[in-house]
């Protein structure tokens, strides 16, 4: 006996979807440091290095009507703790493979995680591949190891998103995660709660069919 | 410290009912709502409302666009027009065409609009919010035509949505349309205001036929405007008639429309509401349609003839109504008044706003303005206005309105300044129901409108009349019969209240001095302040194409409409307000790894190169030292919640190599202190247990590395295994916290072969050099051969038959020190052990390996303190655990391999001589010399306890066999003599305890001694197996008789 009106009279409503986000990569590549810069915008330029599993959040508007929610995994790089990574990248919508611009052998090992994951994560997964402390060969270009068009076209060739970073300028650390938003299925739900109770468990819903693609917010 | 975290769980959680705020779609959509003054703005929108009985007649659509949209058709000579906001042309209407011409030209196909009428009120895009409710857009005259048809047929939707969509300027969206059956209701926004509408549902109440079909009832569809305002429209058309009955039966039709319309949630921001709800929780309502009103006790056609003596004098001469109408009032008896309204007064379109209503139900005592007396029509006895006011106290609909037994909660009415819209002649203007029924006219159309502030008020007076009622109930009970003057007194204490609640007694009676001009302002649902004002409320005369007249009502709703730009930058500012506590707020835990407790004792100066602190961060770990076989180590952390908030954590499986998850390897436990460390059980349970703890409250775990198993003791000794491991400390919401778990394998002469052990140099395997990290070869010194046989086995059977003559000697010495020679097995079979306490054997078993292992005396490896007794049962198992433990075994799977080969050769003809058993095994052992020396070594140090344990006096046996036991091949040779001998006497007890002793040992030694393949066997097999095996080794046992 019920009817809705036809879609697209209505306005003013918001889609929210949250992902599950996780950062690889070698150590001392900076991961931590993208997240901080990401969640806080701060940056430290001595950080101990993670033993565990950081876990925060950030929720970033893509344009008037969509709003994603990152829980973000930061894991420990060192190579003892590799046999854990399982546990992070399970379940991940997205993920950041994190390299160091001026290490030859960390796109090397950026490598190895990326083929980890698409061997082993959830089959949709978004992975983005970030050669970070881009600050560090603005000032000595001769301290880069890792020419850009190398690892571009690597990226292009496995399918991945690609940024240089610099986590201490903040240069394109936003527009990494904007760009991931964006690529996100954003229709369907965000990720299954693979932890019992809190957090997680959104349902997604979108209402709004004419929803205006403009650029990343600039929040 | 610890004692907190099992109570805190169930402490009362009041001191953090604080929960922390994190960003979910719930809580952002309440934190963004919280700040909606901010990002909304006025808006001001006018609302058209029209309603309109159709009677199935065809043609009716095209006059839709006129009356509807364009503002046409009104006779401002019978539709007073007092609520002027919503007329634009003030002009005269004399260049429209005239009644008589309209009435002529009437086609059925064609619009019925009088020519030249430009239209008085606001229409076209001024309209915000076009709704459209029309009755009997089919025939109804039978339930079955209704049955065969409602449900069919699209056709009448298809076609009256073609007529207001050809009508209403371009641009303007569908929200919602529906028909049940003869209703059919329509909403049309304009380009802006359509994506500002959300939340729309739209509900039929069918309340006719068996009290369910649609030929009746309603159809009704709630809208959320600018996210901040719910309008509801019901389009009804209630039960016909004008018996009593039949009004009672609108009012259960009006009841059921409330009662059975639910509306889906309402979404906020994409979020569902989780309650339904219904007409009444709206902030605006419009309630329109054929309501079917009557007006009671009047002659009908009374009420025909009256009015139509006004039509009348509005007539234009020669038109064909007038004439029949004419005609008609000519038969009437008794005097009429007639008085013709003189032009200047009909053209006056800003009439003052009069309280017909007031008057009409003579409820007020208010005095017309002085200024208004001349002016108001209703003060003028011969004016239809006058005419009209004294009809309307007949209306039905005020009649149960005040008896509240429908529309009297809130709903309100504009002033009736316009003929009943029912019923009239089709094609006719002014001709009331000329037919044989001549059915009184009546103001069946309606449209009411309510405001939740209406609603709420209502609401108010209903509680406070409950409760006077109460209180009168009271007084009267306690026999005060003052009651009623008590209650004029309080009624007429405060008249402006008094005023207040006659306004909200007489819901049509809205337009009293003060909430006229600004609209009347309304608190809505969600807080915002709104105001409504009716501008214009008419009916449309000069619409001729169905037996009621069309009516409309334009509303100006001025709303706090959300401004999406300004709300999404608000949105964004709140999440990352929410983000920040939900980061900073997350719970947290800070592991201590605290100072061995044990570091002096048993670590020994071999202990890690570094000494530890005292306590450290859990980013080192914790580190055991050196770990050797079954000893036991333990270490303590200290977690503490170093949070703001309670703080709930858990150790938590972790993908091991084996595939299987686990929280911690086999060589490891891990419980909370203070809990469960009593019980391995419960401890085990424990590990999987979750611990909260407050801020400030901290909990103690211990860690205890232990290695029992054998298999793991050759990996580890081999450099396959690792004492290396990481357990994941998991906080719920927060981090995850990586615990390093280590410690150094102690070599071991456990779980080694023959051929390794002979090569172990001085020193012990303690010498060997560790194994490289992960190879997994062989031992990588030591490649020369140094012993004929295993050194730990010669120096374990050696101190065997030492401590076997000290246990004798003390027994024979002390009081306390007899044996347990009723066990034949003793000291080898496990039940026969004096000390069963598994730790203590454990940690006795510990001084022989550390000794073996370092190359050290095992008669000096006990402390002194303890009774040779024990030291031989401890020094018996760790002989056991060595054969045991060997990878190849004394008896390897190819020298079992060929005694068995030789065994089912000889078939039935086995040998039964013990001499000639020993000599075929020494021969086929000879194959492999560190074997048969090995097994040389066991045999006849076992034959050696047995004589000492169990002696046999000399005469017992008939052959002696003269000489050492210790093994030699001259001994065994000559052994060979006892062949064919008598056996002893068996009555003799000496002979048949020392029989018993080695049988018992040969048992024992021999799920040691023995290696074969594994394979699969029977249990009949697997015994007839064992019992070769045994066969053998007591076969040596009897050999070895010396004495």
């Amino acid at each position: 006996m019920a009817a809705r009106g036809p879609a697209g009279t209505r306005g003013g409503s918001t889609r929210f979807a949250q992902f599950k986000l996780v950062l690889l990569g070698e150590s001392a590549v900076g991961k931590s440091s993208l997240v901080l810069r990401f969640v806080k915008d701060q940056f430290d330029d001595f950080r101990e290095s993670t033993i565990g599993a950081a876990f925060l959040t950030q929720t970033i508007s893509l344009d008037d009507n969509t709003t994603v929610k990152f829980e973000i995994w930061d894991t420990a790089g060192q190579e003892r703790y590799k046999s854990l990574a399982p546990m992070y990248y399970r379940n991940a919508n997205c993920a950041v493979v994190v390299y160091d611009i001026t290490q030859a052998s960390s796109l090397d090992k950026a490598k190895q995680w990326v083929k980890e994951l698409q061997r082993q994560a959830n089959e949709n997964i978004i992975i983005a591949l970030a050669g970070n402390k881009l600050d560090l060969v603005t000032s000595h270009p001769d301290k880069r190891a890792i020419q850009t068009a190398d690892a571009e076209a690597y990226a292009r060739e496995a399918g991945l998103l690609f940024f240089e970073t610099s986590a201490k300028t903040s240069e394109n650390v936003r527009e990494l995660f904007t760009s991931i938003a964006k690529k996100l299925p954003l229709d369907q739900a965000g990720p299954r709660n693979p932890r019992a109770g809190g957090r997680g468990g959104v349902e997604l819903r979108s209402e709004t069919p004419g929803t205006n693609a403009n650029g990343p917010c600039a929040c | 410290m610890a004692s907190s975290a099992r109570t805190s769980t169930d402490k009362a959680s009041a001191d953090f009912e604080h929960i922390p705020p994190t960003s979910s779609p719930q809580s952002l959509s309440k934190a963004v709502h919280a700040r909606r003054a901010e990002y909304t703005r006025p808006q001001k929108i006018r609302v058209k409302i029209g309603s309109w009985n159709v009677a199935a007649c065809p043609g009716t659509e095209k006059d839709l666009a006129g009356w509807f949209v364009e503002g046409k058709g009104i006779d401002k000579r019978l539709a007073g027009l007092q609520i002027a906001e919503g007329i634009e042309d003030n002009g005269s209407q004399e260049h429209i065409e005239s009644v008589d011409a309209q009435e002529a030209r009437r086609k059925k196909k064609e619009s019925t609009i009088p020519r030249g009428d430009e239209g008085i009120i606001a229409g076209g895009d001024e309209i915000g919010i076009y709704v459209l409710g029309l009755q009997e857009v089919v025939d109804l005259t039978s339930a079955r035509e209704y049955i065969g048809r409602v449900y069919t047929d699209p056709e009448p939707t298809a076609k009256w949505r073609k007529a207001l969509t050809d009508s209403i300027p371009p641009g303007y969206v569908l929200i919602s349309e529906q028909q049940l059956s003869g209703l059919l209701l329509f909403i049309f926004a304009s380009p802006t205001i359509a994506p500002t509408i959300s939340s729309v549902s739209t509900v039929s109440v069918g309340t006719g036929i068996m009290g369910y079909l649609g030929n009746k009832g309603a159809v009704t569809t709630r809208i959320v405007l600018g996210e901040t305002t719910r309008l509801v429209f019901v389009n009804s058309h209630l039960a016909s008639g004008t018996d009593p009955a039949h009004l009672d039966r609108r009012c259960w039709d009006v009841a059921q429309i409330l009662q059975r319309t639910h509306f889906e949630p309402i979404s906020w921001a994409g979020v569902l509401d989780d309650t339904q709800e219904g007409i009444g929780d709206e902030d605006f309502a419009f309630w329109f349609g054929d309501l079917n009103f009557r007006l009671d006790g009047l002659p009908g056609d009374d009420i025909r003839r009256l009015l139509m003596l006004h039509t009348k004098g509005e007539y234009d001469l020669g038109s064909k109504s007038r004439n029949k109408i004419d005609g008609e009032l000519d038969d009437a008896d008794g005097p009429i008044v007639i008085r013709s309204v003189d032009s200047d007064s009909d053209s006056e379109g800003d009439m003052p706003k009069t309280n017909t209503s007031d008057r009409s139900d003579g409820s007020s005592t208010d005095l017309p303005d002085p200024d208004d007396f001349i002016q108001d029509p209703s003060q003028d006895p011969a004016s239809l206005q006058a005419t009209l006011d004294s009809l309307l106290p007949h209306d039905q609909l005020r009649h149960v309105q005040k008896k509240r037994k429908a529309f009297h909660d809130g709903w309100r009415e504009g002033p009736i300044t316009f003929l009943p819209t029912y019923k009239y002649d089709v094609g006719s203007m002014g001709m009331f129901d000329s037919s044989e029924k001549k059915r009184a006219p009546s103001w069946c159309d309606r449209i009411l409108f309510r405001t939740r502030r209406d609603k709420a008020e209502y609401d108010g007076k209903v509680k406070e009349e409950a409760l006077a009622r109460i209180k009168d109930d009271e007084m009267k009970a306690r026999g005060i019969d003052h009651a009623g003057d008590d209650e004029d007194v309080l009624f007429d204490y405060n008249p402006d209240e008094d005023g207040a609640e006659e306004a909200a007694n007489n819901e049509y009676d809205e337009y009293d001095e003060g909430g006229d001009d600004a609209g009347q302002a309304v608190i809505t649902k969600e807080g915002f302040v709104d105001r409504i004002h009716l501008d214009v409320y008419t009916s449309h005369q000069r619409v001729l194409s169905s037996d009621h007249k069309p009516l409309d009502a334009v509303f100006t709703l001025e709303y706090d409409a959300v401004v999406p730009q300004l709300k999404s930058k608000i949105q964004q500012e709140v999440a990352r307000e929410l983000d920040r506590a939900e980061n900073e707020g997350r719970p947290g835990i800070t592991v201590v790894v605290d100072s061995s407790p044990d570091s002096p004792q048993t670590d020994g100066p071999s202990d890690g190169p570094t000494p530890r602190r005292v306590s450290t961060g859990s980013a080192e770990g914790v580190e055991f030292g050196h770990v050797a076989f079954l000893e036991r180590k333990s270490r303590s952390l200290t977690i503490a919640n170093t949070s703001a908030v309670h703080t709930t954590f858990a150790f938590v499986d972790k993908p091991s190599v084996s595939g299987e998850d686990r929280i911690a390897p086999p060589w490891l436990s891990v419980y909370f202190v203070g809990s469960a460390s009593d019980e391995d059980e419960r401890a085990k349970k424990d590990l999987k247990r979750e611990v909260t703890l407050e801020p400030g409250d901290a909990v103690n775990v211990t860690l205890e590395v232990f290695i029992d198993d054998i298999s793991l003791v050759k990996e580890l000794n081999q450099g396959k295994a690792q004492l290396d491991d990481v357990l994941v400390l998991r906080v719920t919401d927060g981090r995850d916290h990586f615990l390093s778990i280590r410690g150094t394998w102690q070599q071991s002469c456990l779980g080694r072969s023959i051929d390794e052990l002979i090569r172990v140099p001085e020193g012990g395997v303690r010498a060997l050099r560790p194994p490289r990290h992960g190879s997994g070869a062989h031992v990588n010194r030591g490649s020369e051969v140094c012993w004929s046989a295993p050194r730990e086995l010669f120096k374990l059977t050696e101190a065997v038959e030492l401590l076997t003559d000290r246990v004798i000697a003390d027994s024979n010495m002390l009081d306390n020190a007899h044996l347990p020679l009723e066990a034949p097995g003793w000291p080898f079979s496990e039940h026969s052990w004096t000390l069963q306490d598994k730790s203590a054997r454990e940690t006795r078993k510990r001084f022989v390996l550390e000794a073996l292992d370092s190359d050290k005396s095992l008669n000096d490896s006990f402390p002194p303190e303890l009774p040779s007794r024990e030291k031989l049962e401890i020094m018996a198992e760790v002989l056991l655990l060595f054969i045991g433990s060997l990878t190849d075994g004394i008896i390897s799977e190819s020298l079992w391999t060929s005694l068995d080969h030789d065994m089912v050769a000889r078939g039935t003809k086995q040998l039964t001589d013990p001499e000639e058993i020993k000599t075929w095994v020494l021969d086929v052992l000879s194959a492999a010399p560190n074997h048969n020396i090995s097994f040389v070594f066991l045999t006849s140090m076992l034959c050696r306890v047995a004589s000492e344990l169990a002696p046999v006096p000399k005469f017992s046996w008939k052959e002696q066999v003269a000489g050492s036991a210790r093994s030699s091949m001259e001994t065994m040779r000559r052994s060979l003599s006892w062949k064919g001998k008598a056996p002893p006497l068996p009555s003799d007890p000496g002979v048949v305890r020392r029989q018993a002793v080695e049988k018992a040992y040969a048992e024992v030694l021999t799920s040691v001694v023995f290696r074969a393949p594994a394979a699969p066997m029977k249990e009949k097999e697997r015994r007839a197996l064992e019992e070769k095996r045994r066969d053998i080794l007591e076969a040596f046992l009897k050999g070895g008789r010396d004495t």
